[in-house]
């Protein structure tokens, strides 16, 4: 859902602003929910290599977060998204999509198990009317913390090092755990770049602090301020999903069917059938074998990414296009997601896609050939270890 | 703890239909009422007055059928009812056997465009109704399948019947379908009392004015089954004692005074219901004449699409029709009402114009000053006599609730109305009741007070009807199904909704 920014309000800064404003060499803001964002601080590849090989810190304030307290708050969630939240045990985090009616995903997210009956959605499209009416008949409260909470990413295989040196022990943390560290300071081994990383939790006002803390505690460990263009790259080689980009949220779709079942994102393994009813269960339990079309993760021949590009069955049928394409730095290979039809996607043998290049004013066009792969192309083990290294 | 094949909850008319109609299909049927009494809203009544039904003019041939109930039942057939349209001058016109005529008996100048319009509308019910008699178009039920067979030949009859009636007469049905009642009347009469009683009757029970939208679909409604209108021999009760009867000749078992607390549900099917008073009755379908609101209560929300719970907090059901009942002294006729039309039923609309006026103040949450009234004259088998009044618009969420100078207010003005077109009618009154939509609501469960359950608009018709994506009955988990008044085609002691609940119940867990 697209965020309507009045013009003459602008975009509006976040709690970071005056820190990223000091970096923004580049001073390429974009809108991000109404807030200016970074896109890139001073170079891409700089803040890219930074993320995989030092450490990054990126503003995630304008992701929405809704608190969910209250008896019934487990039984609520439970209905809303489609994985089972029982087995999310406290101080865990949950990856989770929820669905309409008719089994479309709405969004995904991260759920927060912060206390017995008490958790925090984090999502990127605005859901406090859904969440409103899911808590219908339900004893739970819902705030919109969006607004109250700041959040800082640091991720980057000197991410731990740099909360060391900042005197936080989260040594012990694995990967989706999350603790309380301070009064102030709630961090969570979670991320969006498929690397070592955490994500840091604080009021809106201390923003600043936590920022200046984390800031020095990063001179020695290469901890630089990036913008979303390196992350996507970091998230496109961790095969994650953007809402808008390779989905379409579909409260967010007008023209019917545009939507998306979580089997054809290959997020069947979120969904639990066995937990009881949960929104677009009925319809997810028909359409599970029989989806439309599946996003597979590819290798594109060549080296010129692919975003945007249509994709052909020998070269005759259109039967797809790629959502997310780029060179990868770390992979060395030229990465894609992509939707493609069925039954093509599962006899994907012969799948090409053609490419737009633009070389001095000349537009070209080359068909490539895409090869399915089914896991991420980068996992680094540091990702996972626990606890982790410091370099 | 008892197993049976269906279980009902709500012995409304509907609720006894629905099980009536699956008894004699042999499933064995428990129905329960959590009242002391059957009948629901049809029959409630307050201290031994008379019920909130006063006559019979919608009830379904078809659903009688199919609950066993013969169609010239003695207590059915009744007696039928003139209607008179009251006017302050005392020149009352009366309508009967398809004419109207003045008070001394000479055919009133509107009677032929009258009886043209009202022929019109019954002709385009009569095309309706196998709509009505039937779930709304558009299952899911595979394409070569018998139940899609017969809805493709029901649509196409609707079709050819449409075409029969001609071009000129087509294109007028199209264009006079989704149109409001104050125009269409006003096209073919000037306005006046014979005007104003099709605005009232356009308009009753519904929180519409005659200018509003949908209201000539509303009367062609109401004459869907002919227009006859028809005082129960016994009165309501006596209506719904015939329907305890069938279902209870069909093999039901009737629990009154049962609460159900709980409607249980396992691996998203239903298992049966838990009553208040702690007993577990199992069945694997269970049909609810209660409002879905509270269907999805009983049940529990989680257990259904949060676009199904949006939807249906958000149906329309804002009662504006009052119970004012009038006790009268004796069984001496009204002042000014030739003996003849002792028993009639009497409107006091003098003018379409009038009925608008009166729906004014609703949309702001007052009371009418000056109430659309119909009254029909009941005697109780205690000896007692009664005029039984439905008055409008009395709405369910009046602005400082219905407190008791409230109904006092209601209660003056309708007298002091009835008593414009009927002078010293005033002096006939030795007691008065005055039931509130917000009352019917509390005894009955009806959402709002209505009496449809659910408004009859054109946005919850049909396959909008109570809402999008519940208008067939199913309501969620598999073996619950809505079958009240709020389902297609609605209310009006018609008998349809629980009949066709019934039916689709039947078809869907073969």
């Amino acid at each position: 859902m697209s965020n309507f920014v009045d013009p003459k309000l602008g975009l509006i800064p976040g709690p970071f602003h005056t820190k990223l404003a000091e970096q923004n060499r580049a001073r390429s803001w974009y809108d991000w929910a109404g807030y200016a964002a970074p896109g890139i601080l001073d170079s891409m590849e700089f803040e890219y290599f930074a993320l995989r090989n030092q450490s990054s810190l990126f503003d995630i304030s304008p992701m929405h977060k809704y608190r969910l307290a209250g008896p019934d708050a487990v039984e609520m969630l439970n209905r809303l998204v489609t994985r089972d939240v029982r087995k999310i045990k406290k101080g865990r985090v949950g990856y989770a999509v929820w669905c309409d009616e008719e089994g479309y995903v709405i969004d995904d997210g991260t759920l927060f198990h912060l206390a017995d009956d008490d958790w925090r959605l984090c999502c990127q499209e605005p859901m406090l009317t859904w969440l409103h009416d899911g808590a219908w008949g339900f004893d739970v409260a819902i705030k919109d913390e969006t607004h109250d909470i700041a959040s800082l990413s640091l991720q980057g295989p000197t991410s731990f090092a740099v909360l060391e040196a900042a005197g936080l022990d989260i040594a012990h943390l694995k990967p989706f755990d999350m603790i309380q560290v301070e009064p102030d300071l709630m961090i969570s081994r979670t991320g969006f770049t498929g690397d070592l990383g955490y994500e840091l939790w604080c009021d809106w006002g201390k923003a600043e602090a936590l920022w200046d803390r984390i800031w020095q505690a990063g001179t020695h460990q290469g901890l630089r301020a990036i913008g979303y263009e390196a992350v996507n790259i970091a998230r496109i080689e961790a095969g994650f999903l953007t809402a808008g980009v390779d989905f379409q949220p579909v409260h967010a779709t007008e023209r019917l069917h545009r939507g998306q079942t979580p089997f054809e994102l290959g997020l069947g393994w979120l969904v639990h059938f066995d937990k009881g009813h949960f929104n677009g269960r009925r319809a997810l339990l028909s359409k599970q074998h029989t989806p439309r079309s599946l996003l597979i993760r590819c290798d594109v021949e060549g080296f010129k990414p692919a975003q945007g590009a249509l994709i052909y069955n020998g070269r005759k049928r259109e039967v797809g296009h790629i959502t997310s394409g780029i060179w990868s730095p770390t992979a060395k290979k030229n990465i894609a997601l992509a939707h493609v039809r069925m039954p093509d996607a599962q006899r994907a043998s012969k799948l090409k896609t053609e490419i737009y290049t633009l070389e001095e004013g000349k537009w070209d066009t080359r068909m490539a050939r895409l090869t399915p792969v089914t896991d991420a192309f980068f996992a680094p083990l540091r990702a996972r270890a626990t606890p982790p290294a410091r370099t | 703890m008892s197993n049976y094949d269906a279980i009902v909850v709500g012995g409304g008319i509907n609720g006894l239909i629905a099980g009536a109609v699956l008894g004699r299909k042999g499933k064995k049927v428990c129905i329960i009422e959590k009242a002391g009494s059957f009948g629901g809203m049809a029959s409630y009544a307050v201290d031994g007055g008379p019920s909130l039904a006063h006559a019979l003019y919608n009830l379904s041939p078809l659903a009688l059928k199919d609950t066993g109930i013969d169609a010239d039942h003695a207590t059915l057939t009744g007696q039928q009812i003139d209607t008179v349209s009251l006017s302050s001058d005392g020149n009352h016109i009366a309508f009967k056997e398809g004419r109207v005529y003045w008070n001394d008996g000479t055919e009133h100048p509107q009677s032929q465009a009258w009886r043209e319009l009202t022929h019109r509308l019954k002709t385009y019910g009569g095309l309706l109704r196998q709509l009505a008699e039937a779930p709304p178009p558009g299952g899911h039920s595979a394409s070569l399948s018998r139940a899609r067979f017969a809805e493709m030949l029901r649509l196409a009859k609707l079709g050819v019947g449409l075409k029969k009636l001609g071009k000129t007469e087509m294109r007028r049905f199209l264009q006079v379908v989704l149109s409001n009642v104050y125009d269409i009347v006003l096209d073919d009469l000037p306005d006046g009392p014979v005007a104003g009683m099709l605005a009232a009757d356009a308009i009753r029970g519904a929180a519409t004015g005659p200018r509003s939208p949908g209201t000539v679909f509303n009367l062609i409604y109401r004459l869907g089954h002919g227009g006859t209108i028809t005082r129960p021999a016994g009165g309501m009760t006596a209506v719904v004692d015939a329907l305890v009867e069938a279902a209870r000749a069909a093999g039901c078992t009737m629990l009154h005074e049962t609460e159900v607390s709980r409607i249980l549900v396992d691996e998203d099917a239903v298992t049966g219901v838990l009553t208040a008073d702690g007993q577990t009755l199992n069945a694997p379908m269970v049909l609810s004449n209660v409002a879905s609101p509270l269907t999805c209560k009983l049940t529990g929300p989680s257990v259904f699409d949060i676009e199904t719970t949006r939807r249906i907090r958000n149906i329309r059901a804002r009662g504006t029709a009052a119970k004012v009942n009038l006790r009268l002294k004796d069984a001496s006729p009204l002042p000014g009402l030739k003996d003849e039309l002792k028993g009639a039923r009497l409107i006091y609309a003098p003018s379409a114009a009038y009925v608008e006026t009166a729906f004014n103040p609703a949309k702001y949450r007052e009371m009418s000053k000056a109430p659309v009234i119909e009254a029909i004259r009941t005697e109780l088998p205690d000896g007692s006599h009664w005029l039984s009044a439905i008055v409008q618009y009395a709405p369910s969420d009046i602005e400082g609730g219905w407190t008791q100078s409230a109904l006092d207010q209601l209660t003056q003005l309708t007298i002091d109305t009835l008593d414009r077109a009927v002078p010293g009618l005033r002096d006939h009154i030795v007691g008065t009741q005055t039931i509130t939509p917000d009352q019917i609501q509390a005894a009955t469960g009806a959402p709002g007070g209505h009496w449809h359950h659910a408004e009859m608009s054109l946005d919850q018709l049909l396959t909008l009807r109570p809402s999008n994506g519940t208008s067939r009955y199913a309501f969620g988990p598999k073996g619950l199904f809505l079958c009240g008044a709020a389902t297609h085609p609605g209310g009006d002691v018609m008998g349809l909704a629980g009949r066709n609940a019934a039916l689709t119940a039947l078809e869907a867990l073969k």
